[in-house]
């Protein structure tokens, strides 16, 4: 079974690149060939002029669940990638305690995941992928599992450090809102086999909101979508 | 308050029980033969625990449990691992395992007793192979249970293979290995007595077969009443370094007599 077909996307420094499609259309396979997890059967990916094979040090990836080792702190937690680089020093301790507080989770530093909420966690997972100081962050639709409030201030949230960081992120995402609202470019996938059907430029002035979600050009955005997975245009809301 | 009511009325049930036992004894009038009342297990009890009597049987009993447990433990954790972890390992060796785990371990204590004597040795033996087999299943379990997704998060933030096993397979498996502890702990006592029964010189289970002979039923009853008690501190202590150990796994604890 073929489970992408004839990809070709460039994506520009720091960039934020939404990926919307049905499932089974193959955006998880191509983040796990983005992540170096798997290996295109055909066909090639670089980063930076370099050709990406295996697991690779520039990238942070943020699953669908935390995934985060219950039997570890969240510090302990953050600090992983660091201490599988045997990397212990006071700077990369210092670093991961920043993380947190820029996270609001300062506070939870010395608790276990099974003491945190879903959107808790998730957070802790966000700060994990960051300690490497990534170039690109890999995002499986990571709010996918929190409830829609939680959802929207996790939005807001990776918009701040994203803004701050400026790492290119690819972020994969269910919701079409979702996706026009970070995204740069929405890439819109569609399935049997996975492809690229149309790359939609998202030219909305920076920083957003949740305001902007209430916008006529949001709204607009968010319909030429749909349209392109040939559902009618919503007459109701955006949302 | 609501524990400390459940734990009162067990206790409650348990005195009730008691004294209907006592109660039905002396007014059926039932020879202590079949069924000695209460009070006389307590004060046969208390005869053996008193004279003395009790405790070499008992020490023996203890040494053989533990020493079993021990070394059955050990040999599943180690088998267990190698096959877990090495492919050629679980091809050449698992079935034969599995095939020797059908076989009633009471069936072949006798063997046992000729090979390695009347001595500790033999129900050492004995309790260890009975051991074995619940952990061996529990790590070869434990270690096939890891979560694939933190398999994909080591491997992306990349782990190595032995940075993979220590921080993320063995800790685990110690949810399985636990459970399997819990039923080797109580199998150990199991194990020994087996032994003790085809054929020993001392010991709890020598003890029972004594008193057995003489028609000292009450005697009887007082030694499965130490012998329940080792298995409920050998089960307690697995609960306490459980708790310890895989203190993430939150279970819903039940009132128990420990």
């Amino acid at each position: 079974m073929t489970a992408l077909s004839n990809i070709t996307l460039d994506i520009r420094k720091s960039e934020f690149i939404s990926v919307v499609g049905p499932s089974g259309c193959g955006k998880t396979t191509l983040l796990r060939i983005l992540a170096g997890l798997e290996q295109a059967s055909a066909g090639e990916v670089y980063s930076g002029g370099e050709r990406i094979t295996g697991p690779r040090a520039d990238a942070g990836v943020v699953f669908q669940q935390a995934v985060l080792l219950p039997w570890n702190t969240v510090l302990a937690n953050v600090l992983l990638p660091a201490q599988l680089k045997k990397d212990n020093s006071a700077a990369t301790i210092a670093r991961a305690e920043r993380l947190l507080k820029f996270m609001g989770l300062q506070d939870f530093a010395q608790k276990y995941p099974f003491e945190l909420s879903g959107g808790m966690q998730q957070r802790a997972s966000i700060c994990r992928a960051l300690m490497r100081d990534p170039k690109i962050l890999l995002m499986d639709e990571p709010f996918g599992a929190l409830d829609a409030m939680t959802r929207e201030s996790m939005n807001i949230e990776l918009m701040r450090v994203w803004s701050e960081e400026r790492m290119t992120v690819f972020f994969i995402t269910h919701s079409i809102p979702e996706a026009v609202l970070l995204g740069d470019r929405v890439v819109v996938m569609s399935p049997r086999p996975g492809r690229i059907s149309d790359i939609v430029d998202i030219n909305i002035d920076r920083p957003r909101s949740l305001k902007t979600m209430g916008t006529p050009r949001f709204g607009e955005l968010c319909d030429h979508i749909r349209g392109l997975f040939g559902v009618e245009a919503s007459t109701v809301s955006s949302l | 308050m609501l524990l400390s009511s459940h734990r009162l009325q067990s206790t409650l049930l348990a005195i009730a029980l008691i004294g209907a036992w006592q109660g039905s004894c002396e007014y059926f009038d039932i020879t202590p033969l079949v069924l000695p009342p209460p009070g006389a297990i307590a004060v046969k009890l208390y005869t053996l625990v008193a004279s003395g009597e009790i405790w070499p049987h008992l020490w023996a009993t203890i040494v053989e449990v533990l020493s079993g447990f021990v070394l059955g433990v050990l040999a599943g954790l180690a088998i267990g691992a190698m096959i877990s972890l090495i492919p050629v390992v679980e091809r050449l060796v698992y079935p034969y395992l599995v095939a020797l785990q059908t076989l009633p371990k009471v069936a072949i204590a006798p063997l046992f007793i000729i090979w390695f004597g009347y001595g500790l040795t033999s129900k050492i033996v004995i309790t260890a192979l009975v051991c074995f087999f619940p952990i061996l299943v529990s790590v070869v379990a434990g270690f096939h249970s890891t979560d694939r997704d933190q398999l994909d998060m080591m491997k992306a933030f990349g782990a190595t293979t032995w940075q993979t096993l220590l921080r993320l397979r063995i800790p685990s498996a110690l949810v399985l290995i636990f459970a399997g502890l819990e039923i080797a702990a109580v199998l150990a006592v199991i194990g020994a007595i087996v032994g003790e029964f085809v054929g020993a010189q001392v010991g709890l289970g020598y003890l029972i077969i004594a008193l057995n002979f003489n028609l000292d039923i009450a005697g009887v009853f007082a030694v499965l009443i130490v012998l329940s008690a080792i298995g409920l501190v050998m089960h307690g202590a697995v609960r306490v370094a459980a708790r310890r150990y895989i203190f993430w796994i939150q279970r819903n604890e039940a009132p128990v007599l420990v």
